[in-house]
């Protein structure tokens, strides 16, 4: 992908979203889950999303993502116009500037933790060993050295997350989206795992939206906006 | 690690599953590669049908002789370069009773003329026309009876009642695949000196070599219009001409084997084309993983096609695997040894295991393109959001 791009610097908007409309249709059903959102985030920014079931959180952070597009209005990203790109763009897109965090995890069973987190760099030129390299950086990053040859199921669910999240900053994103990542960890590893977003925050410089449902992880973050039935407050 | 890589390795993800998957498409390409078989088989009979050989028998039936002074007159037929005949003897080995093999009173001087591609070291040949109760066995009736040069043999006789005694003065060997390589052959004159005045001087077929094989069809219509005017009439044909008669009475066998076949390769790609669906169902979710990392429909398509072949492989490799056992050294061998003189050459054919490979592979492939195109359409949200 060609766009434009140039390095944000910290407080610039990072992301800008201009009278977001999202309507899903079910059969002869239209549900309109955000109806003219405006909404930005500042580079360098940690942001949580909270509020109820339902209220639209994953479908903002989709659009953000780029793995949806909005029925009307603008999603700008680092320059991108979201809803223009075509789906292929999009793909580019999301290899280059976005970091996914999910909630369980989405390791691939078969790959050992560094295969894992070497994964998206198979969309990059990059030599093999170059990968491997890589993907060993990530994991000591989330302190996980120990761990690059075990499988997914050799892992207890807090390390499986930090694999997931050695694997969203491999590509050195832009942007890391986290769909409630604590949301399926006990208080100890959610914890780490909070410790660790707010490091890559502070030390790392990377831009973090988190969905959560859970107050503790909210206050961690720099700011904590509430969504409710589609509208930030 | 490339996404094939992966692929190759989420085939055994459900061990149990593609195990199942694997043993049973395995069975399904045996069955095929069995079958197959049966059809090369026997088509080598017919490739190696002598054109130059014509044999002839009594009108009526194939049962009832002809008497011996008929040979000079197959002899006298321009065309004729050496005839010879033969007794169907019909004995049995006391000690093996179910084991059958072909056995039958020749004419020494000329009987191995004829067969040429039956090849006789020529001092065995030399010693055992000499010997009188001598006989030349094939290989492989010697090895499966143990009997070795020299040794005395013992036969009973089922149309020719009483046990005969022989020696083996030699063994032959087959230049040619279709050569049953489970005859007895032994002298005429034994068999016939032993008969009561009565049954002397009958003769079971003849057969003569012709110098021209495009001449086959007229030498053999020559050879009955002389016995047109006898008592006893005759029926002549070449070998390649009877074996395609009997190619064709068998034809309605063949298109049965066929269909058999055709069947065994849906069973095939159904099973593999389950197994593949179900894979990729269960792991929709993690498509949209690959999809939001930044993989695109053509990755996905690629890496379930890339599954789908692997197990096709692995499958097809079993099923090979499993056929040169089953099917070549049991079912094979058995063949060889017992149906030599209608199947002598009971072996696979590269070009088969070639085919039910390759079979294997494409099938797995075309079951998996449905559920494959339909993964890869699926938007990103849609994969992420199917939990299982
Ligand atoms: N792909 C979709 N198709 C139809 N409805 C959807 C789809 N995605 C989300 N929704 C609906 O939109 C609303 C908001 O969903 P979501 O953004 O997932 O809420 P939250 O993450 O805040 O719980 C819900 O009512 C949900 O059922
Ligand atoms: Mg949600």
């Amino acid at each position: 992908m060609t766009t434009a791009y140039r390095e944000p610097e910290k407080g610039d908007p990072l992301v800008r979203l201009q009278r977001v409309v999202k309507t899903f249709h079910r059969g002869s059903e239209d549900l309109t889950v955000l109806d003219g959102l405006d909404f930005e985030i500042p580079t360098g920014s940690f942001e949580a999303l909270m509020g109820p079931s339902g209220s639209g959180k994953s479908t903002l952070l989709n659009l953000i993502a780029g793995l949806d597009r909005p029925t009307a209005g603008k999603v700008l990203v680092a320059g991108n116009d979201l809803g223009a790109m075509n789906d292929g763009q999009l793909a580019a897109f999301r290899a280059r500037h976005l970091g996914f965090i999910f909630q369980s995890y989405n390791l691939m069973p078969v790959l050992t933790a560094a295969e894992n987190v070497e994964l998206p760099l198979l969309l990059t030129r990059l030599p093999s060993a170059e990968r491997k390299k890589r993907a060993l950086i990530a994991l000591r990053v989330v302190g996980l050295e120990d761990r690059v040859n075990h499988y997914p199921k050799q892992l207890s669910g807090g390390q499986e997350q930090r694999v997931a999240i050695a694997r969203a900053i491999v590509n050195d994103p832009t942007i890391l989206v986290a769909d409630e990542p604590t949301g399926d960890l006990d208080r100890k590893s959610a914890d780490a795992i909070l410790d660790l977003l707010v490091r890559l925050n502070t030390e790392f410089k990377k831009t973090i939206v988190m969905v959560t449902h859970d107050p503790a992880a909210a206050e961690r973050a720099s700011v904590i906006r509430r969504m409710n039935k589609g509208v930030l407050q | 690690m490339t996404l094939a890589s992966i692929a190759v390795r989420n085939v055994w993800r459900n061990r149990f599953r593609a195990l199942m998957t694997v043993l049973g498409v395995a069975v399904a390409v045996m069955a095929f590669v069995m079958l197959r078989t049966v059809i090369t088989a026997t088509n080598v009979a017919v490739t190696y049908a002598a054109q130059d050989r014509v044999a002839t028998r009594h009108k009526v039936s194939f049962i009832m002789q002809l008497p011996r002074r008929y040979i000079d007159t197959v002899r006298a037929v321009p065309g004729v370069r050496v005839a010879t005949w033969a007794n169907w003897f019909g004995a049995k080995e006391p000690r093996h009773p179910n084991d059958f093999f072909a056995s039958m009173a020749v004419d020494t001087d000329s009987f191995f003329e004829v067969y040429p591609e039956m090849s006789v070291a020529p001092a065995d040949l030399a010693r055992w026309r000499e010997d009188r109760r001598g006989a030349i066995v094939g290989d492989v009736l010697a090895n499966k009876m143990g009997w070795h040069q020299g040794d005395r043999v013992v036969l009973r006789g089922t149309i020719y009642p009483g046990d005969w005694e022989f020696t083996v003065d030699g063994i032959y060997r087959a230049t040619q695949r279709s050569v049953d390589r489970s005859q007895f052959i032994f002298h005429y004159r034994y068999l016939n000196d032993s008969l009561p005045a009565a049954r002397r001087d009958q003769i079971g077929w003849m057969l003569a070599r012709i110098g021209d094989p495009s001449q086959s069809g007229a030498i053999s219509r020559a050879i009955d219009a002389a016995f047109d005017v006898q008592d006893v009439q005759t029926t002549s044909m070449s070998e390649r001409a009877m074996n395609l008669s009997f190619m064709g009475m068998m034809s309605g066998l063949f298109t049965a084997i066929d269909v058999i076949s055709l069947v065994i390769l849906g069973i095939l790609g159904l099973l593999l084309g389950n197994t593949v669906a179900m894979g990729v169902r269960e792991r929709t979710q993690e498509y949209g993983v690959l999809r939001a990392l930044g993989f695109l429909p053509k990755h996905v398509t690629g890496f379930i096609m890339a599954e789908a072949a692997a197990l096709g492989a692995f499958a097809g490799l079993a099923g090979l695997a499993l056929s040169y056992p089953v099917v070549q050294q049991g079912l094979g061998r058995w063949i060889e040894e017992n149906q030599g003189a209608t199947i002598p050459y009971f072996r696979i054919e590269p070009a088969t295991l070639a085919l039910a490979f390759s079979l294997a592979v494409a099938l797995s492939m075309l079951a998996a393109a449905l559920p494959a195109w339909r993964a890869s359409r699926l938007t990103v949200t849609e994969a992420l959001r199917r939990l299982d």
